[in-house]
């Protein structure tokens, strides 16, 4: 599904990332944990294709395709999706408008028929309950005055709707209260499915005991310097990073 | 204001929404007032499409000019609403137009 080799990116002139080799399969969940500043978002970013991350070295493939060689909306209609870990405000484009405007960009791409209004709405009931989203939420102004929790729920719920194949999300455990992290988790666990793979990035191993992922790396100074299973979450729970990046030259 | 209006009041509001980094906004609001006893007020605004918020619709599938149509309609709604519908759906028309050919 998704091969990385070898990635190098600069950020404003700073080498964030220096040499990620990471191969993700269909249906497999990896976990990304790692210090602030070790460039999580950044990988986040470059696989979205954000404009001024710049990849300098290596590749990525995605479905066997030069990923790279996409801009960042034909990503997204390929089935790329980032769950951000700061999402943005949009002033006065109300919630439903946003999201249709979205889903329906990606109905286009796939020759399917657009949805109007009434079927959007349709079409969102049942996602929105799952996640604890009301109709009051859609209505308001894209993130605009959302606590952080319901922010990340709103994330979950764009993923749900827009059924992505690689989806990549940056901390969507922070800042949840424990119900919310249980909800947000659950409707993350329904999206799991054989085609679709996932990069979870996050600061805690409790997040992974819900969203349980067949991999766990660690990512210092732009590279990958461990891989295991789901018990090395555990491991670095209990002993923190300072073996891990203690070793890395910076 | 005319020279009978007595206590009479104004406000003017003018908000700029900048598209791009190659333009700037200068609002020079004008207002005659011929009787002391008037209040007039006027405030002006200029934000801006920003990168994010341009990306974060991008990321979403959206093109450079679907993302800004949304933005721009969303910026102009609150005073859209307030106009008669026949107004309003003109109005809309007319942002969408000017619209064209403006990314890219
Ligand atoms: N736009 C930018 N301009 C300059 N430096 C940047 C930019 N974006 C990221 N960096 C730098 O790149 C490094 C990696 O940042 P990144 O946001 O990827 O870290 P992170 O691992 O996601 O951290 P956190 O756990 O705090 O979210 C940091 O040192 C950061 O300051
Ligand atoms: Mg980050």
């Amino acid at each position: 599904m998704l091969e990385i080799k070898n990635l190098h990116a600069r950020v404003d002139d700073r080498d964030v990332l220096n040499g990620i080799d990471l191969s993700i399969s269909a249906g497999e969940v990896h976990a990304i944990m790692g210090p602030n500043g070790s460039g999580k978002s950044t990988l986040a970013y470059v696989l979205a294709g954000r404009d001024g991350y710049e990849v300098t070295e290596g590749s990525i493939h995605y479905q066997g395709n030069d990923l790279l060689d996409l801009a960042i909306e034909e990503r997204a209609r390929e089935g790329i999706f980032l769950a951000f870990q700061y999402p943005v405000e949009i002033p006065g484009v109300a919630g439903t408008t946003f999201l249709r405007t979205a889903v329906n960009s990606l109905r286009k791409h796939r020759g399917e028929k657009e949805f109007d209004a009434m079927q959007f709405v349709k079409y969102v009931r049942e996602k929105q309950s799952e996640l604890n989203i009301t109709d009051d939420m859609l209505r308001r102004p894209v993130n605009v005055g959302f606590s952080g929790g319901e922010k990340k729920r709103n994330e979950i719920l764009q993923m749900a709707l827009l059924e992505p194949k690689f989806a990549v999300l940056d901390e969507t455990d922070s800042g949840l209260d424990i119900d919310a992290l249980k909800t947000v988790a659950d409707g993350v666990n329904t999206l799991r499915d054989p085609n679709r793979s996932m990069l979870v990035i996050t600061h805690y191993q409790r997040l992974l005991d819900y969203i349980v992922p067949d991999f766990v790396h660690v990512l210092a100074h732009g590279r990958i310097v461990k891989s295991g299973g789901k018990e090395l979450a555990l491991e670095l729970e209990k002993e923190g990073y300072g073996a891990l990046t203690g070793t890395q030259a910076a | 204001m005319q020279g009978k209006a007595e206590n009479s009041r104004n406000f003017t509001q003018c908000d700029s929404l900048l598209i791009g980094d190659k333009c700037g906004a200068h609002t020079v609001p004008y207002i005659e007032v011929k009787n002391r006893s008037a209040k007039v007020e006027h405030e002006a605004t200029t934000s801006k499409i920003s990168d994010d918020q341009m990306m974060y619709c991008q990321q979403r599938g959206m093109s450079a000019e679907e993302a800004v149509a949304l933005i721009v309609n969303g910026f102009c709604k609150e005073v859209l609403q307030e106009l008669p519908m026949e107004f309003a759906v003109e109005a809309q028309k007319l942002v969408g137009i000017s619209l064209e050919g403006s990314v890219g």
